[in-house]
């Protein structure tokens, strides 16, 4: 690849959850002794960086803080130390039910998600035919979202980030969406999306033969920190040798 | 942090708008009697008001229907603002947890929607005012400055609860009943200018933002009479600042919000 730019930075970032209980008026009045606070570090100083056009996978097990970090980079969490440099590119978390609205309808939830995405009124409007034709929900696309089964749920919030294109691209477990028919449109739809080599993807997911497939390079994240980052050929093994 | 506003109100008031107008359409789409509602509500309310003041307590005021229906249009809108943001962050989680968004385009979204509401029932208030045939004079322009004020103060006030309202867990109790009191306190079926005697009538008067405001738009549409400037600068002033409180604070926590749900 020729350009070899920096599409995302990652300096010795570190997130931390103050499992404080709620404040309560009720209980204050009750209890005399301070709440003791409990500060659960979830990304214990991760330091990386994604080239343009890279595809990152991200393994680990359960509670490793693989989500929390996608979130820090879709920036819906301020890191508590360290940086996330975007390099002014665009983001998008792709994850199953991205925030619907219950009591409106498909396509309004769509002109929505895509203005929460950044983009403008007209700009989704003009790619509002993709979406709905990728999401095959049919008639239910003027229904409100409330009606809608878990499936077409989530199939509605793929097509959405799938198809409203951002720079970089953070996919949360998203390959299991849908029917077998739906789920393997997605995945060729991903494969297209990832195969553009200016998109920078990073995907966390379990399933060590899709990170196989399409990542160029895979992290893996014990206990909020790098065990090991490398091709996939490299740490796959290794990642489930370690879990079995 | 002013220049980040203005940016973000640019990127996201198109968001709000387009989700305020979808909120009322769904409302209007899920009954068809639900814009009725809109209208029935505050008419309703006032003839419960109109009957316990002209009947129970023999009020003398003058087209007392009106009053009470000017009232009852500018403290519905405080109201269910300041008393919806308190569990703003948490009914919106599948929105803030998914994507960043500035908190308060949250509830500048439901400022627009009560917003519109509110507009016809100042449009039922002008169909009132033709009925009683009430004299109407230039100064009923100063209700826009009014408007103005109320706009600014429920911002700054929802602003800032919404804040709280994320750590603590039972201020939703605790807003009911201090609007409950303000709701009595704001003279929104008795003339405090009447009823009450010093100091507790320029206390009640100058110190609460709510009854101010009904009082001086009372004054400029049904009475004409000017409005009480001074105050009313002065309450334009402390909205401002409670703005800008609201939205720093805000701004300096809203990361932490979706940790702590």
């Amino acid at each position: 690849m020729e350009d070899n730019k920096i599409a995302l930075d990652v300096k010795d970032l570190r997130i931390r959850y103050k499992c404080l209980n709620m404040f309560s008026i009720r209980r204050s009045f009750f209890t005399f002794k301070k709440a003791n606070e409990i500060v659960f570090e979830a990304v214990r100083g991760v330091s990386f960086s994604v080239k343009k056009g890279e595809i990152l996978g991200i393994v680990g097990k359960n509670g490793s803080g693989k989500s929390t970090m996608l979130r820090a980079l879709a920036g819906i969490f301020s890191a508590d130390e360290g940086s996330i440099d975007l390099h002014g590119n665009s983001v998008s978390l792709l994850s199953i039910g991205v925030g619907f609205q219950r009591e409106l309808t498909g396509r309004e939830n769509i002109v929505l998600s895509g203005m929460l995405l950044g983009f403008s009124e007209e700009q989704v409007r003009a790619k509002m035919d993709e979406i709905i034709a990728f999401a095959e929900l049919g008639e239910f696309i003027d229904m409100p979202v409330r009606t809608y089964s878990s499936g077409m749920h989530s199939k509605l919030a793929f097509s959405i980030t799938a198809i409203l294109e951002s720079d970089i691209m953070l996919i949360d477990e998203v390959l299991s969406v849908g029917d077998s028919k739906f789920k393997k449109k997605s995945y060729n739809k991903m494969k297209e999306l990832i195969s553009d080599n200016n998109r920078t993807v990073v995907i966390v997911s379990h399933v060590s033969e899709t990170l196989q497939e399409l990542c160029t390079r895979v992290m893996w994240l014990h206990d909020g920190e790098i065990r090991m980052i490398g091709t996939p050929e490299q740490v796959l093994p290794l990642y489930e040798d370690f879990m079995s | 942090m002013m220049t980040r506003f203005i940016n973000d109100m640019k990127k996201y008031f198109s968001y709000a708008k387009y989700s305020a107008k979808s909120d009322l359409k769904s409302e209007v789409a899920s009954s068809y009697l639900n814009w009725l509602w809109w209208v029935l509500d505050p008419l309703l309310f006032m003839m419960v008001y109109t009957f316990i003041a002209v009947i129970v307590f023999r009020s003398k005021i003058e087209y007392f229907p009106v009053f009470v229906f000017i009232g009852l249009t500018l403290w519905n809108f405080f109201n269910k603002n300041v008393q919806g943001s308190v569990k703003m962050v948490r009914q919106n989680s599948s929105i803030v947890s998914k994507v960043y968004i500035p908190k308060y385009i949250l509830i500048l979204q439901k400022m627009l929607e009560n917003g519109f509401k509110m507009l016809i029932s100042f449009g039922l208030v002008g169909i009132m005012m033709v009925l009683y045939r009430v004299p109407v004079t230039w100064r009923i322009i100063y209700v826009l400055p009014i408007l103005v004020v109320l706009v600014l103060l429920t911002f700054g006030l929802s602003c800032i609860v919404l804040h709280f309202g994320v750590f603590v867990d039972d201020l939703h109790n605790v807003m009911m009943v201090i609007l409950r009191m303000l709701f009595y306190l704001s003279g929104i079926f008795y003339s405090i200018g009447d009823r009450l005697e010093e100091p507790f009538r320029s206390l009640l008067l100058y110190c609460n933002p709510m009854s101010m405001l009904i009082e001086c738009t009372r004054n400029c549409m049904l009475y004409c009479t000017l409005p009480y400037r001074k105050m009313l600068a002065v309450w334009g002033l402390i909205s401002f600042i409670l703005c800008t409180i609201g939205i720093r604070l805000i701004y300096s926590y809203e990361n932490s919000y979706v940790k702590v749900m």
